[in-house]
């Protein structure tokens, strides 16, 4: 992270893998930046204030609200988005396949978050865990269409399909 | 929204930072920012300089020795809650702060940003309370110990003075024979809590030989209820219950939009009567 003189500020980041490097103003919200500055149009953005985790990616392998963070926090760190999940050739990942043979989603707007808080908890639950478990891990993702049935039972399909997320 | 234009810094050693607060007194401190940030993006807080401390080295350790916490402000609270040997010392650490948001969130949230954010649902403080912690101070001028009891004023307002930032909270051992329990109520599962009671009781020969209570949201800061000159001697029956609920009577939380002050009293009653419970029944086993 290094100032540049116009009050820009060197970002250098990994993206599903891919270095990127780009100048940013302190306050660009890193989900602005995923989509505005990197075009990874993938990760959603709907109420920007932390409450709907529909932001939601993997920062070093975590969970976190791409809203809440600013670009220039992720210098030097690697980031996962939703575009990571799916073959280059198009073919969907397992858990993204459950979410289409289950009806994990309706309007499809909070399914990018939904899908990498879900990928964390099948990364560590590989046996998908309990109901329970599934339901506190997207408790803090909110959907407004599916009544949230069908995203865990989503979940629960990618994991005893053995394939993980 | 987003946020207003500010100046950036990321210090990376502690006296950088303090010494750019005590530059800039009126600098917001960026730990985690799962509170902070919201407040930006309303634009309820415009700081012109932020101080974000992610990359300050040394407030990120964990150290459990003889039972007593040592935790850095810029722990993350999904850490502090995950520690095996945290839990083993104090298990309302992780009983409690798994109430603390989400994991998502407290994969950034931080130990000490909850701790001086003070929040007056924040789960983090009531421990805090209740374990008798004490939480350091430090400024460029130098370095303080506050006790939990003495930290939290008001919503959004704590004992650190201009210029001062929370660098450790320390949960000291807790005595052989001791119980906890945690019970919060909240519109949805993870919900901010509408009201919440923490309690500690330390049982010998059988009678409570000291106990804490702790509530949130039944009056403007945390509450500490005087629950150990009730029920010391004693053996934490219905009756002994009763009486602290009783002591309870005078409590008058504020009405707001969540919830009317007659509803966070009887809330604050029932969860009382639970985590009182739960840490009778969990220190007779630990004493047992």
């Amino acid at each position: 992270m290094s100032a540049t003189e116009n009050g820009l500020v060197t970002v250098r980041v990994t993206v599903n893998g891919r270095a990127y490097e780009r100048a940013v103003e302190p306050r660009k919200a890193l989900s602005d930046f995923i989509r505005e500055d990197l075009g990874l149009t993938g990760t959603h953005v709907a109420c920007e204030h932390g409450f709907c985790g529909v932001c939601n990616i993997l920062l070093d392998g975590q969970t976190v609200r791409s809203c809440l963070m600013f670009a220039v926090q992720v210098d030097g760190h690697a980031i996962e988005t939703v575009e990571s999940l799916a073959s280059p050739d198009g073919t969907l990942s397992p858990l993204q396949q459950a979410f289409n043979d289950h009806a994990g989603l309706q309007c499809g707007y909070c399914t990018p978050g939904m899908l990498m808080t879900a990928k964390e908890h099948l990364d560590r639950h590989p046996d998908g865990g309990t109901d329970e478990e599934i339901r506190e891990a997207i408790a803090g993702v909110l959907c407004r269409c599916t009544g949230y049935q069908q995203i865990i039972e989503s979940i629960r399909a990618a994991a005893t399909t053995g394939k993980g997320a | 929204m987003k946020p207003a234009p500010f100046a950036y810094h990321a210090p990376t050693a502690l006296d950088e930072a303090l010494a750019l607060l005590a530059a800039e007194p009126e600098a917001r401190l960026l730990a985690g920012g799962q509170s902070l940030v919201p407040r930006m993006r309303l634009r309820v807080e415009k700081p012109a300089v932020v101080i974000d401390l992610n990359r300050v080295e040394g407030l990120d350790g964990i150290a459990v020795d003889g039972g007593a916490v040592t935790v850095g402000a810029l722990v993350r609270q999904q850490a502090l809650v995950d520690d095996e040997a945290v839990f083993r010392a104090h298990p309302l650490i992780r009983l409690a702060g798994s109430h603390a948001g989400f994991h998502t969130t407290r994969h950034r949230g931080t130990v000490g940003g909850s701790i001086a954010f003070a929040a007056p649902w924040a789960e983090l403080s009531a421990t805090a309370i209740t374990l008798g912690a004490t939480i350091t101070a430090r400024s460029s001028a130098g370095e303080r110990a506050i006790a939990a009891g003495d930290f939290f004023l008001g919503p959004h307002q704590t004992a650190l003075a201009a210029g001062e930032m929370v660098t450790q909270v320390r949960f000291p051992a807790a005595d052989a024979g001791t119980g906890f329990g945690f019970h919060e109520a909240s519109p949805r599962w993870r919900d901010y809590a509408t009201a919440a009671a923490s309690a500690s009781i330390t049982v010998r020969d059988g009678a409570v030989a000291d106990a804490r209570l702790t509530l949130l949201r039944a009056a403007p800061a945390p509450l500490q209820v005087d629950a150990a000159s009730i029920l010391a001697g004693r053996a934490v029956d219905e009756a002994a219950i009763a009486d602290v609920v009783a002591a309870l009577d005078g409590i008058d939380p504020p009405d707001d939009v969540e919830a009317s002050g007659r509803h966070r009293a009887r809330l604050a009653r029932t969860l009382t009567e639970r985590a009182l419970a739960d840490a009778w029944a969990n220190a007779k086993e630990a004493a047992a």
